[in-house]
Order: structure tokens, then C-alpha cells, then sequence
């Protein structure tokens, strides 16, 4: 079988020493406990697909996909080795060659019929004219309201936020392998937002935004830091940094400067900022894999658990929605427009 | 050789058996040159499990090689001979912590780092410090001998292993060592078991010395415009008595190549000494700072700067410990292998050692670095070349070569903590010959079937180049 992708990683391959340091804190690898489930065990498959050493397989097809792309594999390895980027390679080869789940082919027929990963026509952006554009996303689009809050938030603290008809970021395309299509797509894109300074509610498209078109990107996080008001919410929270946020656009300090401004005592877990521990939802695992997605995110929430605070906040959509379901109820788990939006009401109140 | 995987399954259960293309791929290597297939990857989770694989491995004269993260450099794990994996990381119970007797009993599948954690709140720390420290497992660490930065003041893993229970070739369980930390009389047999690299017997325990964790730390840099200068300074200091906790030579290789892959500024000059002392008493650090400052003034060390701030602290020792991977973004198109990777030599001789690793680098068209836990008389080294020309694998069987000639000819040894297995073995017996049949006669008298990490060590080939599959495309594969 003919290797398209991964062909260009080989020198890559070579930087790596095997030298197994990124085990660490692969969340996979945490659960599953296989040498194969670790970046190093991925890339060697790599590698062995590329030489041709290895046959692919549904078994190794199934190992490349069991990665969140969290990229605490890269923050631990001091050669800096493309890891995301090999495994994408690797996926869009397995892809070619008939490997490709279906879920996630029909991601991807969902992304061309309507726009977005959900299929979801009704799912849309709520255009409006403004001054500051700000690029919505799939996740935040099927959670309207949670939209409509940011969106509120933005215009409470002086910012006029401008909405256009959107598609997906393209992120999927490349993360589960459908390079032609991405293709094709990232010029849908384009046309549609040829800006070049975007402000994105989601990390995980604040990122693709930034690493696949190079735009200026600023999280909402960013944005709103200066902004949100003084207030004392008295709450006491830990802070789960989305990996997509941390490790690859380097944003830890905003999101807690935020909580601090508006009286959120924020307790670290004992993975945090760079080195957080993922939630388990990102790679495409939660269409293939939910139950090591699950199983991911119940090790998250034991270390909030373990802080004694009384919230886990986030801002990433996915992150959210995975750590609520690990939770079961025993820690609360908030996006952090919903404690901005109440220090807002409060500092209204209260003037 | 066809296993029986019912029995394997019988013993472990299936979940915890991997046998197909993939995995066995990936079990072949480690983080050496070398590559080989093994039959089969087992995950024992019980001391009879291991017991029963054993006695399976030993009816039917099956290879058995214990791995435990597969960090090893000179290829402890490749499985040359194929035969069963034994992955020892769910073996990975910290037994007890006896802060009373300044000791612990842990798995051999704890991670160093995960012990620290454990000890951190009693007060105490286990030593050795590998640089591997946060994905090395203790089991791995024994079998190899382990040691690092700390170990100029508190020696290697030999020295802090008070006992251990090994399964046996034939399965029996032994209990070797004690509780204690005087041990005078008999055949020290745990001591032996350390270092051995797997080929005398499977550790599934281990009960080693911890040891309080100092109340401060202070870690200093100098810089010096001639490697040379750096390596003399080094033998002054432990020459004269002082008693660093860390004292480590870095070359310009390995300064850039560690500024390049995590920007952590070091001074941009031929050699850094980078030293630490640890104490209970303030006084007693700063006199030893002091001291190793006024030493490495002496040989003409500048730029001297020294903190007791964690954080520092932390920076500095990170990148001391991510210089390995780190070497292989030297420069663009180059990996880092580990060849030649580490040595030890007389305290008077590291600067000339360290000058001589970069002669031999010049002369066979390498690049090379020299590096290393100095204090305690360890040199490192890597040869940085394209593996995926055959010509640049003649320059590194030169290179090697001429380096452990050099080892020797100075009174140096071939083994200083990253062990021998495959890489090093052709030149370590040349440096053993006298005691080669009596280690074969101690492998016999333990392993007669030979079944235990076999042709490692004296009975590995005596060409590392075609002792296996190199893990890299050479030309073009």
C-alpha cells in the first residue's frame, strides 16, 4: 500500500529516541497500560507502517486512533516530537487505506451536508453585526444558550461581538485523517472567514484556527481577563486548563485571573497548566471509544475530587460535557461563562 | 517456536497477553540501535505469575526477558533470541514505607518518581535519580544498576538496595538481603542480582534504603571557555574533599542542543559545571557552594551563579534531565543514538576523556558530546549522525571503538550506569576478559537452560552493528 502522509515524518521518526519519557502522563496509556497505547508504541507503529515493516491492520488502525491528541506526550518529550501531527499523518494513510471508522466518515459527510460535525441544520450561528468577530464553533453551536451567553457577556463588558454564518474549523478533517477533503474544506473556509483576527469560544478551534491558517486568534478568555468585573462569588473551584488551551496555545494564567477577579478561590489540581491531564474527549476517541474516553475522565475527576472544591470549571465545551458525565454528580462541573455571567449580575446588583 | 498461549492464559489471564504483529513490534525495542520480534508480551500482576511463566519458560527452554519502561540504551530488552516479554509496569504496589527504619518495599514496577511522590510526605526520598527517574521502574533501575546526578553524593542503586525477592530460571522464589543496613557475611547475592540486566533472575521486589530529604538545596552554574578547564575542575572538587550532591559536566553540544529543543538560555560557551549541595544546615551548604565556586574560579569558571530558589532550581535540573531526547534536535537532519553512550574514568583523567570524545568525533565525520554525572567519574556521550547512511554506521563502529580503547587505556570502565546488554558488550569483555568464565559459570549455576535475558552481557555477539536489526531505514529500507 502506497504511504502518502507519513512519508515526510520519517526524519521526525528518526529524532525520536524511544527513550519512553513520554509515559508519563499519556492518559491512554494511564488506563489502557499497554506499551501501544503510549505515544512512543504509536509512533513506533508509525514507523513500522512507514518502513513497511508492519502490515496495516484494524488492530493498528484501532492503536493510531486511540489517541486524544491532548499533546502531554509532546510537553514531556524534551526532542519536542511531533507526535499529533505524525499520528494525523498516520490516520490520513489508514484513512486512505479503508481504516477509517465510520463514525468518524460520517462526521465528515455531516461537516459537508450542514456545516457541522452534528449534522445538525438547525444548528447555526446566531449572525449579528458587530466590531469584533468572533468565530462560534460546532460544540458551542449545539449549546445555543451557552452561545447566547458569551455572547451577552461580551456586549455587557463593551464589546460588540459580530457573528457570521459558520462552518466547522476543519479540525476534524485533519485530526481523523480525511486530508483531500480537508482540503476542499480549508477553501470553504477561507471564503467564508478570510479575516485574519478571530476571537473563538472553543479552544480546540482556537487552535486548528491558528496551526491549520495561521490566523490571529484570541481565546474569549483572553478577551474578557480585563473586563470582568471585581466581585466576591465565594466559591471555591478548581480550574480544568483544556489541553488544546494550555499545551498547544499556551493560555493558563487568563482563565484563573478571571476566577481571581471574580472571587473564585481556584485550588490546582495535582495536573495542571501544562501538564494538566486531559478529559478524555479529544482525537475522535468519543465517537469511537467512549468508554476509555470514560474511563479517562473519571481519573480527571478524582483529582478534583481530591482539591475539596466545590466546582470544576472549564471552558472548553467538550471538556465540560465529558467531565459532567465522569462526575455523577459528585463534583459540579460549570462552563466558566456561567460564573462570569454571575459575577456580572452581581456587580450590577451590587452598584 | 510455537507458544502455548492457553498456558500463558491459564496463568495470567488473556487480557493480559499480547501476541500480534503491532505489539510485538513495538516490544522489540527500546531506547537502543537494536531491534528484534519477541513471541509473545505477557503483563504478570502477581509474584506467581511470574513463578508459573517461569517454570512454562523453563519446561519448553523459552527466552524470558523482563522489561520494565524499555528505557534502556544498549538494548537490555530487545529480545535477540525472541521468546516472552515479561512487562513488569503492572507489578506497581508501593508495599510499605518504614520511616522508622529508613527503608520502603515497593513492586518492580514502581516509577521511580512515583516513589518520590509517595516518600515526599514522611520527609524521606529514594536517591539514585536517573534522568529517566519519571518512567524508569525500580525493577528496571536494579537490574541496570541505575544512577544520576545525586549519586556523587549518594552513590548508585547497588548502594542504596538492601534486598530484593527474585523468581528464579526454575520458578522458585528467593529472598535475598535484609532489612537492615549492615549486611556483613556470605555471598551478597542481591548485590550480584544488581546489574545484571535481567539474565540471572526476575526482581519482583525490592526493599531499599531511603533517605531524609535534605531542608536545602542550592544548585549553581559556571561557565568555562575551555572543556578542559571544566574537567579539571570537576576532579578538583571531588579531590578535595567537598561534598557536592550534584556535579555535572555539559559540553557546547549539549549546552546548544538543550537551549534549542526548551529554551532554557544557558550560557552559550564551550562548558558548564553545574553543581548543587544539600544540607540541614544552611552554613554547611553555602561552605560547600562556596568551596566548589572558589575551585572552579581556580580553573578559570566565570559567570558563577547560584540559587536556592525551587523554581530555578527546577529550570536547571529539568533540562539536565531532558538532555538526551534533547540531543537529537542538535542540528537538523542529525539523531541522537545512543552509542558509545557511557563510560567512567579515574577522577584525574575526565578532562582528558572529555577532550578525547571530541577528537574521536572530528576524526570519523560524527558529531559526538560529552556530558555526564562527572563527579562521580561518569561520562556520557552520543554520536549524533544520519542512521540512515550506511557509511555514517562505519563512522560510528569506528568511533565506539576507539572510545573504549581510550576507556581502557586510562583505567576507565565500559559500564558506568547505562549498562552493557548488546552495544557495549564487544568492548566490555575485551575490559572483563579475566572474569568472563566465571560470570558465564554464575549464569550456569543460576540459569542452566540459559533462558534469562540470554546472549547479553559475556555472551553477547561481538559485533553490536550486526548483533540485531538496526531500528533505523539504513539505506533506504
Amino acid at each position: 500500500m502506497k504511504v502518502n502522509y507519513l512519508k515526510e515524518w520519517l526524519n521526525e521518526l528518526n529524532i525520536c529516541i524511544r527513550c519512553a519519557y513520554c509515559f508519563e502522563g499519556c492518559p491512554v496509556y494511564k488506563v489502557l497500560g499497554w506499551e501501544a497505547d503510549t505515544a512512543r508504541g504509536k509512533t513506533v507503529l508509525s514507523y513500522g507502517l512507514l518502513t513497511g515493516e508492519l502490515e496495516p491492520s484494524k488492530y493498528i488502525a484501532e492503536k493510531i486512533y486511540q489517541c486524544t491528541f491532548c499533546r502531554d506526550c509532546v510537553e514531556r518529550c524534551s526532542a519536542n516530537v511531533s507526535v499529533p501531527e505524525i499520528l494525523a499523518a498516520a490516520r490520513a494513510d489508514l484513512a486512505d487505506w479503508g481504516f477509517a471508522y465510520d463514525s468518524h466518515k460520517h462526521m465528515i459527510e455531516n461537516v459537508k451536508k450542514s456545516g457541522n460535525i452534528f449534522g445538525d441544520p438547525e444548528a447555526r450561528a446566531p449572525k449579528r453585526e458587530g466590531e469584533v468577530l468572533v468565530f462560534i464553533g460546532c460544540q458551542f453551536l449545539a449549546r445555543p444558550n451557552q452561545t447566547k451567553l458569551y455572547l451577552r457577556i461580551l456586549e455587557k463588558l463593551g464589546l460588540k461581538p459580530k457573528v457570521k454564518e459558520e462552518i466547522c474549523c476543519g479540525f476534524p478533517f485533519y485530526a481523523l485523517g480525511f486530508r483531500k477533503d480537508l482540503e476542499v474544506h480549508k477553501e470553504r473556509f477561507l471564503k467564508l472567514f478570510p479575516e485574519e483576527e478571530i476571537i473563538t469560544l472553543c479552544p480546540t478551534c482556537m487552535a486548528y484556527l491558528h496551526e491549520g491558517y495561521g490566523k490571529k486568534v484570541k481565546h474569549i478568555t483572553q478577551v474578557l481577563v480585563d473586563r470582568v468585573p471585581e466581585v466576591d462569588l465565594g466559591i471555591t473551584a478548581t480550574y480544568h486548563d483544556p489541553c488544546d488551551l494550555s499545551r498547544v496555545m499556551h493560555i493558563t494564567e487568563e482563565p484563573r485571573e478571571i476566577l481571581k477577579r471574580i472571587g473564585v478561590e481556584v485550588v490546582e489540581m495535582e495536573n495542571n497548566r501544562k501538564t494538566s491531564h486531559c478529559c478524555g474527549g479529544g482525537g475522535g476517541i468519543l465517537s469511537t471509544d467512549e468508554k476509555l474516553s470514560d474511563r479517562i475522565a473519571a481519573r480527571r475527576i478524582e483529582q478534583a475530587k481530591a482539591t475539596g472544591a466545590d466546582l470544576l470549571v472549564t471552558p472548553c465545551p467538550t471538556c465540560e460535557q465529558v467531565l459532567k458525565k465522569a462526575s455523577k454528580g459528585e463534583i459540579q462541573v460549570r462552563n466558566i461563562s456561567d460564573l462570569i455571567w454571575k459575577a456580572i449580575k452581581k456587580s450590577q446588583t451590587s452598584t | 517456536m510455537k507458544i502455548d498461549l492457553d498456558r500463558l492464559k491459564d496463568i495470567v489471564g488473556e487480557d493480559n497477553i499480547r501476541n500480534n504483529a503491532a505489539d510485538l513490534y513495538i516490544y522489540g525495542s527500546d531506547a537502543s540501535v537494536h531491534v528484534a520480534t519477541p513471541w509473545v508480551v505477557v503483563q504478570p500482576k502477581k509474584i506467581s505469575e511470574v513463578q508459573d511463566i517461569l517454570r512454562y519458560a523453563n519446561e519448553e527452554l523459552i527466552p524470558v526477558i523482563p522489561r520494565g519502561a524499555g528505557s534502556g540504551m544498549s538494548g537490555h530488552t530487545v529480545p535477540i533470541d525472541g521468546g516472552i516479554i515479561l512487562d513488569m509496569k503492572r507489578m506497581n504496589r508501593i508495599l510499605e514505607i518504614r520511616p522508622q527504619d529508613i527503608l520502603c518495599r515497593v513492586e518492580a514496577g514502581v516509577v521511580d518518581d512515583d516513589l518520590n511522590r509517595a516518600l515526599k510526605p514522611f520527609g524521606f526520598f529514594y536517591p539514585p535519580a536517573p534522568a529517566s527517574s519519571r518512567i524508569a521502574t525500580i525493577g528496571g533501575e536494579i537490574a541496570n544498576n541505575a544512577s544520576g546526578i545525586r549519586s556523587v553524593k549518594y552513590g548508585a542503586t547497588r548502594d542504596s538496595v538492601l534486598g530484593m525477592k527474585v523468581v528464579m530460571a526454575n520458578g522458585d522464589l528467593v529472598n535475598l538481603g535484609s532489612n537492615t543496613r549492615v549486611e556483613a557475611s556470605g555471598y551478597q547475592i542481591e548485590r550480584l542480582i544488581v546489574g545484571s540486566e535481567g539474565t540471572l533472575a526476575v526482581i519482583v521486589e525490592a526493599t531499599l534504603k531511603i533517605v531524609p530529604l535534605p531542608k536545602y538545596r542550592c544548585l549553581g552554574i559556571a561557565s568555562f571557555n575551555k572543556l578542559e578547564e571544566a574537567g579539571e575542575a570537576i576532579s578538583d572538587v571531588i579531590s578535595s574533599g567537598a561534598s557536592p550532591s550534584m556535579l555535572e559536566l555539559m559540553d557546547d553540544v549539549a549546552i546548544t542542543a538543550v537551549n534549542k529543543a526548551l529554551n532554557l538560555g544557558l550560557p552559550d560557551v564551550e562548558a558548564i559545571v553545574i553543581f548543587e549541595a544539600d544540607g540541614m544546615v544552611k552554613e554547611a551548604v553555602d561552605y560547600e557552594i562556596n568551596r566548589i565556586k572558589e575551585i572552579c574560579e581556580r580553573h578559570n569558571g566565570f559567570g558563577i551563579k547560584y540559587s536556592y530558589d525551587a523554581k530555578e532550581r527546577a529550570r536547571i535540573y529539568a533540562g539536565r534531565k531532558k538532555l538526551f531526547a534533547a540531543l537529537s534536535r542538535y542540528k537538523e537532519g542529525l539523531s541522537c543514538t545512543s552509542l558509545a553512550d557511557d563510560m567512567a574514568v579515574p577522577n584525574s583523567r575526565m578532562a582528558d576523556m572529555a577532550k578525547k570524545i571530541h577528537e574521536v568525533a572530528k576524526r570519523n565525520n560524527v558529531i559526538m558530546t560529552a556530558y555526564g554525572h562527572c563527579g562521580s567519574g561518569v561520562m556520557h556521550t552520543k554520536i549524533l549522525m544520519d542512521p540512515t547512511k550506511k557509511e555514517q554506521w562505519e563512522d560510528a563502529r569506528r568511533a565506539v571503538a576507539e572510545i573504549y580503547d581510550y576507556v581502557r587505556e586510562i583505567g576507565g570502565t565500559t559500564s558506568a550506569e547505562h549498562g552493557i546488554a548488546i552495544s557495549k558488550a564487544p568492548f566490555w569483555k575485551k575490559e572483563r576478559k579475566d572474569s568472563l568464565e566465571i560470570m558465564r559459570a554464575i549464569k550456569k549455576a543460576l540459569d542452566p537452560n540459559n533462558i534469562l535475558n540470554p546472549h547479553k552481557l559475556m555472551d553477547a555477539p561481538d559485533d553490536w552493528v550486526t548483533a540485531t536489526r538496526l531500528r533505523y531505514p539504513v539505506g533506504g529500507r
